[in-house]
C-alpha cells in the first residue's frame, strides 16, 4: 500500500494545486487550489491503480520537503519558494506531475468559474446544446457540380 | 452446482451491440423464438456525462472506451501489453455504438476484392453489390444523415440531409478544396433533424460518451425497440461462459452467468455470435470440447488470427482564430478518400481515408497540450492554454490494415474476468506497410491543415488508444481450410453457429466498419431466412 497521506492533507493539496495552475487575474481565472478540488483529485488518484501508487509517494516527498523547509509546510511557504521546491521535485519525477495533472485538469476545467473564465457557458452541454455554423453555401455548390448522378432505374 | 435450465429457444444471439441488434431485428421475421444475452446493462440517456459539468472527468473514467480503464463489473479485461494498439469497446445494450462517433462510411466496392485488384489480402465471398440493399435498410433504421452523390462511392441516398459542417468543417473543406483533393460531407449516424420519434442533433459535442439527446444512433434506441416489438427477448447482465455441443458436434446452446452470478443453461437451435472481433474468438476458444479440442469452429486454426485494427494517426492543426470546435458532433463533418486506393508511387499498397475531427473540450485540450509539450503547468499555463483551446482541428487517418496471421486474439493463461472466464490476450504489431501509410498520412494531413490556415501542425503518428475496429478474427470465405465461416456467416465446422460481427471481415478497408458490420448482419439474417428449409446443407 503506497503512502497517500499527502493526498488527504487538504491544505497541502490546495497549495500544491495552486502552484500547478495559478490564478490568472487578467483573465479572471482562479487558482486551482481555491476551488475545493483537492478531494476530487485525491479520490481520482487513489482509485487509479497505475498513477495512484506513483503520485501518492511523490506528493508525500514534496510535503516532507516543504515541512523541512518551513514549519507550516507548503501552505505557509512564500510563493516563490513553494514554486521552486515543487519545480525541483517534479522535474526529478515527471510521472508525479503527469498523474496530478491527469486528474487536476478535468476537475479544474469542469468548474463553472473556470468555464466562464475561458469564455464557455457555465452549464452542461445538455439540454441546451450549442449552435453550429451552417455549411458554406459556396462549398455546397461545388459539391453539387461534382456529385455522382443517381443510377438509371432508381 | 448444476446450471439452471431455461426454456429452449430457436435463435440465441450473444451480444446486443451493432450487429446483434440488427441481426435479431431481422431474424425475428421468421417467427422463431429469439433471445439475446448481453453482459452489460441498458443505458440511460439521463446518465450520460453531457448531462453534467463533469462530462470530461467522467469521459476519462467510467465512460472511457478502454475497458481496462473503465473497469466496470460488466467489462472483461484485455491483456494488450503485447499490442501496439489498445482495443476499445463498450459492454451494454447498444455495445460500442454507445460510445462511438457515428461516422458512418461504407466500404467501397474495391475493398471486397483486394486480391484481384492489388494482389494483397483475400477477396470476400460477397461484394458491395450484394450488401447494397442491406446498407440501405440499415441507413433507414439507424437514421443516417449525409449528402448523396459522393464520387468515391456508388450512388446512394442517405435518408436525412447532411449535418452542418460548422466552422471547423468549413475551414478544413476549404483547405482540401485548395489542394484539389477529394472531400465530402460524412455519412453520419446522427440525426440532422427529428426522425422516427428521435430528436435531432443539438451539437452537444462529445459524442464519444453517449448521446444525452438521443440524436446519435446507438442500437439500444434504434434496432432494439423495434426488435422487442417483434417479440425478441433481451436478457441483460448475462455473461456467456461457453457454447455447448451435442455428441454430433453441433451446438446445443450456452452456459452463462446471470446478473446474480448463477450459472444458467440456455438451449437453442441456432447460436449466433455478435460479440465483436475480440469477444467472439474469445468465446469460441473458451468453448473447447472433445469434439472441438482447439475451440469451436476452429478446424482451420484461424479463430483469433488475422486480427485487424485500423492504425490511426491524428494530425492536429492550431489555427489563429477560434473554430468553435467543442460544438457539434466530434467526428462527423467531412471525409476524404484522396489517398484511398493503391498508388505504387507511394511505397505502400492500399490506402487510407481522412476523417475531420472538431476541437476538444477544455480538459482534453489541456491534457493534449501537456502530452505535446505545448501547455505547461505553473506560470504560463493560462496563456499557452488560450493559444490552443478552441483553435484546433484535426484530420485523423484511418489506415487499411492488412491481415496477418501473427496478429492474434488468444486466451490469456492467467487473466480472467469477474466470473473466472479466461480473458483475451492481444498480440499485434504494425506491418511495414502500415508504418509507411501512417507516415504518408502525416505528411499529407499536415499539407491539408496548412492549406486550411493552420499556423502550426502537431502530429501524433500512431494513436495507441484507437482500437475501435476489431476485425478479421473469424474470417469469411468459401474454403474451410482458410476461413472460419462461409458466405452466409455460418461456421464451416458447426452448421448451426453463425457469426455476424466484425470477426468475419476478410479485409478492413480504410474506413470505419460499423455500417458494413450491420449490413453484413442483416445480409446473414436474410440468408438464413431465405434458406431456412435446408440451412444446414450450406450454400
Amino acid at each position: 500500500m503506497s503512502d497517500t497521506s499527502a493526498l488527504d492533507d487538504t491544505a497541502f493539496m490546495d497549495a500544491l494545486l495552486s502552484v500547478l495552475v495559478p490564478a490568472n487575474p487578467p483573465g479572471g481565472l482562479p487558482a486551482a487550489g481555491t476551488l475545493g478540488l483537492a478531494a476530487q483529485v485525491a479520490s481520482g488518484l487513489k482509485s487509479d491503480p497505475m498513477l495512484g501508487p506513483m503520485v501518492g509517494p511523490g506528493a508525500q516527498a514534496i510535503r516532507e520537503a516543504a515541512l523541512a523547509a518551513h514549519p507550516d509546510g507548503l501552505p505557509g511557504m512564500p510563493p516563490e519558494e513553494a514554486k521552486q521546491l515543487i519545480g525541483e521535485r517534479l522535474a526529478a519525477n515527471p510521472a508525479v506531475v503527469l498523474g496530478l495533472l491527469r486528474y487536476l485538469y478535468p476537475a479544474y476545467y469542469g468548474h463553472p468559474r473556470v468555464l466562464e473564465g475561458i469564455g464557455e457557458p457555465p452549464r452542461p452541454p445538455f439540454p441546451e446544446g450549442f449552435e453550429v455554423e451552417p455549411t458554406d453555401a459556396e462549398l455546397l455548390d461545388l459539391l453539387k457540380e461534382r456529385a455522382r448522378p443517381p443510377r438509371a432505374g432508381r | 452446482m448444476a446450471p439452471v435450465p431455461n426454456e429452449p429457444v430457436g435463435v440465441l444471439v450473444i451480444g446486443a451491440g451493432a450487429s446483434g441488434a440488427a441481426f435479431a431485428w431481422s431474424i425475428a421475421d421468421t417467427g422463431a423464438s429469439v433471445l439475446c444475452l448481453e453482459q452489460g446493462p441498458w443505458m440511460k440517456q439521463s446518465d450520460y456525462p453531457t448531462n453534467g459539468l463533469d462530462f470530461e472527468w467522467r469521459s476519462l473514467g467510467e465512460f472511457s472506451p478502454n475497458p481496462n480503464v473503465r473497469k466496470l463489473s460488466t467489462d472483461y479485461p484485455v491483456n494488450d501489453t503485447q499490442s501496439e494498439i489498445s482495443p476499445l469497446m463498450f459492454n451494454g445494450v447498444g455495445g460500442s455504438t454507445i460510445l462511438w462517433a457515428a461516422h458512418f462510411p461504407r466500404l467501397t466496392p474495391g475493398d471486397f476484392r483486394t486480391k484481384t485488384e492489388d494482389g494483397v489480402g483475400e477477396d470476400w465471398p460477397v461484394g458491395y453489390e450484394t450488401l447494397e440493399p442491406f446498407y440501405a435498410v440499415n441507413d433507414r433504421v439507424m437514421g443516417v444523415s449525409g449528402l448523396a452523390g459522393d464520387p468515391a462511392y456508388p450512388y446512394h441516398e442517405p435518408p436525412l440531409p447532411p449535418l452542418p459542417l460548422g466552422k471547423t468543417g468549413n475551414t478544413l473543406a476549404r483547405g482540401l478544396e485548395k489542394l484539389g483533393w477529394h472531400w465530402w460531407p460524412s455519412d453520419s449516424a446522427i440525426l440532422s433533424r427529428e426522425y422516427e420519434g428521435r430528436a435531432g442533433c443539438i451539437n452537444l459535442g462529445p459524442c464519444l460518451t453517449g448521446c444525452a439527446q438521443g440524436a446519435k444512433a446507438s442500437t439500444d434506441i434504434t434496432y432494439w425497440p423495434l426488435a422487442q416489438r417483434k417479440g425478441v427477448q433481451l436478457r441483460t447482465g448475462c455473461r456467456v461462459r461457453e457454447i455447448t455441443v451435442r455428441p454430433d458436434g453441433m451446438a446445443d446452446g450456452v452456459l452463462y452467468y446471470d446478473a446474480d452470478g448463477q450459472l444458467q443453461e440456455q438451449k437453442a437451435e441456432i447460436v449466433v455470435l455478435a460479440c465483436n472481433g475480440i469477444g467472439t474468438p474469445r468465446l469460441l476458444l473458451n468453448s473447447k470440447s472433445a469434439q472441438h479440442p482447439d475451440g469451436l469452429a476452429n478446424s482451420s486454426g484461424l479463430v483469433g488470427k488475422n486480427l485487424m485494427f485500423h492504425p490511426y494517426s491524428a494530425i492536429t492543426g492550431i489555427f489563429g482564430e477560434p473554430l468553435h470546435g467543442r460544438r457539434g458532433p466530434v467526428g462527423c463533418s467531412i471525409w476524404s478518400h484522396e489517398f484511398y486506393g493503391t498508388d505504387p508511387a507511394r511505397g505502400f499498397v492500399r490506402g487510407y481515408s481522412f476523417e475531420a475531427i472538431r476541437g476538444f473540450g477544455p480538459a482534453q485540450t489541456a491534457l493534449w497540450g501537456m502530452v505535446q509539450g505545448l501547455v505547461p503547468w505553473g506560470e504560463g499555463h493560462h496563456e499557452a492554454f488560450a493559444s490552443v483551446y478552441d483553435h484546433t482541428a484535426s484530420l485523423v487517418a484511418i489506415c487499411e490494415d492488412l491481415a496477418e496471421e501473427s496478429n492474434t486474439v488468444t486466451l490469456d493463461p492467467e487473466l480472467t474476468d469477474a466470473h473466472g472466464i479466461p480473458a483475451p490476450k492481444i498480440t499485434y504489431r504494425l506491418s511495414n506497410n502500415s508504418r509507411e501509410m501512417l507516415s504518408h498520412a502525416v505528411e499529407r494531413a499536415s499539407e491539408a491543415l496548412r492549406a486550411a490556415g493552420a499556423v502550426k501542425v502537431v502530429p501524433m503518428p500512431l494513436v495507441r488508444d484507437a482500437g475501435w475496429h476489431l476485425l478479421g478474427t473469424a474470417r469469411m470465405g468459401c474454403d474451410p481450410r482458410t476461413s472460419v465461416v462461409n458466405e452466409w456467416g455460418q461456421a464451416h465446422d458447426v452448421k448451426n453457429v453463425f457469426i455476424v460481427d466484425g470477426s468475419v471481415f476478410v479485409t478492413a478497408g480504410g474506413v470505419n466498419p460499423t455500417s458494413t458490420i450491420q449490413a453484413l448482419a442483416l445480409y446473414i439474417a436474410d440468408c438464413i431466412k431465405r434458406n431456412i428449409a435446408n440451412l444446414f446443407d450450406g450454400p
